[in-house]
């Protein structure tokens, strides 16, 4: 991935929520830790753009986030909370929701949605309710309807908070097997302890930035 | 939530939509502006056979139309007590027949096909600028989305005050359910814009 | 509209129809069952305001129009845009808009509890039946063809119905306005 921020901030109103930053991820893998409130949340939110930088810029492939129509087309983004992604009633429509509007024929379209759950292995979510799935598979309806308009980036942002330990093995197993530049915020150490970068936060500021044992370590002594 | 749609293959069926809501006030219309008790009569009977073309079995068709027959009796007993009687069976017919059209219309026109009528008459106000077509489908596919939610949500607070030995009171209950449901809005409308759905809106 | 606006008059309807669903609610010692749904439209006024509440009631009128079940009873489709009781349907939507208006208006942070209860009582009032009794009676005496002296009459079999639930919604209104406000106060 590309994703570039130079002096980029963010604040709301006069408190800071995340200083300054210089980097560049260039990584398959990224992960984000740190205590509630530390930051991370916002740092993920100005990656896709939901959250405009208030000083300074974030490129993603090149692409100025504050320009929103272009750059958020290349970044995913799953929440926290499963059953707020899906807004359709049924899965299916849901996915051909996010397609409408690039110019795809009903049957393009259709095309996309099956390849998206067989990808997962999720074609029996199709006819599903939304309100009838667990939170696993909620967030695998969710992952499809994201993937389908196939961004190269994919933000999680603590995808496993609200789920029973059979779901986290699903959602941490589907997360493994993805192609795409994956970046995870979360609390669930393990999802990101095999992750090459680990950005770890601290009261807005970036207290670490190193392998994921590291930040790990880190992150304990900061938590103590 | 089942739609009120049902399976077949009628001529009803095949024609398009807008022309049966068409002809729907068509007809209002003419019952309505006319006084003549033979007319009614006959239109009534034309309109017994329209919605009986539609195939249900005669079981589940008069089933639907229960809710409806109790309100035209009771406007019946109504305007039969205030008015004359040759009035009052005129408002008997005319409601009879507009009723049975409107309910065969119900029957064979899908949710979808509803949906694509209402999104082409909005269209054309979408340049006043405050409606887009779109987002009337997005409207539509949220409630359903969310009605079984709130449900579920209005039995778990019934059952927390259960636990606790409250009665239920509307403020106790009405309240917690909006703003808990309302809460989610948040959550839901940056889900929508992080999968640039309604990309056309700044 | 901006996104949050449109998912917060979608999830309101939303809420409109689960009343028509749900059991009938029971007010005071005696123990009155009022049906929510009526209720549910005074409430989208106050708590939302003028124009996402009467958009809340007109995605309601567009469910039931797309032929769902969603009137209290399983009513809906086209029997239900037609019937002699349609008036207050379409009556509805100008019953929540004035209801909101007046809310945004009459109502702010620093009044009482006592004062901003009040006021959405009146707003309630005001718009849901001063406002919404008119469509409903002239539609009804057009459609049952009686006078509009005798459909006026027979409407004030409900009026005490709908004071009551002028006065839930004034206390609803007022509790969430403490717990998450969403009116658009102006002066």
């Amino acid at each position: 991935m590309d994703i570039r921020f130079e002096s980029a901030g963010a604040s709301f109103g006069p408190r800071v929520a995340v200083e300054p930053l210089t980097l560049s991820l260039t990584e398959n893998r990224l992960g984000v830790i740190g205590l509630n409130g530390s930051g991370k949340t916002t740092f993920a939110r100005m990656i896709n753009g939901l959250m405009k930088p208030t000083t300074g810029k974030v490129l993603v492939n090149g692409r100025d986030t504050r320009d929103e129509k272009t750059a958020l087309a290349d970044v995913g983004f799953i929440f926290q909370l499963p059953q707020n992604q899906i807004i359709l009633p049924i899965v299916k429509d849901d996915i051909a929701f996010g397609l409408k509007g690039r110019g795809l024929t009903k049957a393009e379209i259709d095309r996309k949605v099956e390849l998206v759950l067989a990808r997962f292995n999720a074609k029996e979510l199709a006819a599903r309710r939304a309100h009838e799935l667990s939170g696993g598979e909620l967030q695998i309806a969710a992952l499809c309807s994201v993937l389908a308009t196939g961004p190269d980036i994919l933000i999680l942002d603590e995808p496993t908070n609200q789920l029973d330990l059979r779901n986290r093995a699903l959602v941490q197993k589907t997360i493994d097997g993805l192609e795409e530049n994956v970046v995870v915020i979360t609390h669930d150490l393990e999802l990101i302890s095999g992750f090459e970068r680990v950005l770890l936060f601290h009261e807005g500021k970036l207290a670490a930035d190193a392998p994921a044992a590291q930040a790990i370590a880190r992150y304990k002594e900061l938590a103590a | 939530m089942q739609s009120l749609y049902v399976e077949g293959n009628s001529a009803l069926h095949r024609i398009s939509p807008r022309a049966k809501i068409f002809a729907l006030f068509l007809l209002g219309f003419v019952l309505f502006l006319s006084n003549n008790l033979l007319l009614l009569a006959v239109v009534m009977l034309l309109t017994v056979l329209i919605y009986r073309s539609v195939g249900m079995p005669l079981k589940e068709s008069a089933g639907r139309l229960k809710p409806i027959f109790l309100t035209i009796a009771f406007v019946a007993f109504v305007t039969l007590i205030v008015n004359p009687w040759h009035q009052a069976f005129a408002t008997l017919l005319r409601l009879t027949g507009l009723m049975l059209f409107a309910a065969a219309v119900t029957a064979t026109t899908t949710i979808a096909q509803f949906m694509d009528e209402i999104t082409t008459l909005v269209r054309p106000l979408e340049r006043t600028g405050w409606v887009r077509a779109d987002d009337v489908g997005l409207a539509v596919g949220l409630v359903l989305r969310f009605v079984p939610e709130i449900i579920a949500r209005y039995h778990a607070i019934s059952e927390a005050h259960a636990a606790r030995g409250l009665k239920l009171r509307p403020t106790t209950i009405l309240t917690p359910l909006i703003i808990l449901t309302l809460r989610d809005a948040d959550n839901v409308a940056a889900a929508i814009d992080a999968r640039g759905i309604r990309r056309h809106v700044s | 509209m901006s996104t949050r606006d449109l998912v917060l008059t979608a999830l309101f309807a939303a809420i409109i129809v689960a009343l028509g669903l749900l059991p009938p609610i029971y007010v005071g010692i005696v123990a009155v069952p009022i049906t929510a749904q009526s209720l549910g439209v005074m409430m989208a006024g106050v708590v939302l305001g003028a124009k996402r509440g009467s958009i809340a009631v007109l995605i309601v009128i567009a469910l039931v129009a797309m032929n769902l079940p969603v009137l209290s009873g399983g009513r809906g489709g086209m029997t239900a845009l037609v019937a002699p009781t349609s008036g207050f349907l379409y009556g509805w939507v100008f019953a929540a808009f004035v209801t909101g208006f007046l809310s945004e208006r009459l109502v702010n942070a620093n009044q009482s509890g006592l004062v901003q209860t009040v006021s959405f009582f009146l707003a309630a009032v005001i718009g849901g039946i001063f406002v919404l009794y008119p469509f409903g009676i002239v539609f009804a005496a057009i459609v049952a063809d009686v006078t509009l002296q005798k459909a006026f009459l027979g409407s004030f079999f409900y009026i005490p119905g709908d004071v009551i639930k002028a006065f839930v919604a004034a206390l609803v209104g007022r509790a969430v306005m403490v717990g998450y406000p969403l009116l658009p106060v102006r002066i």
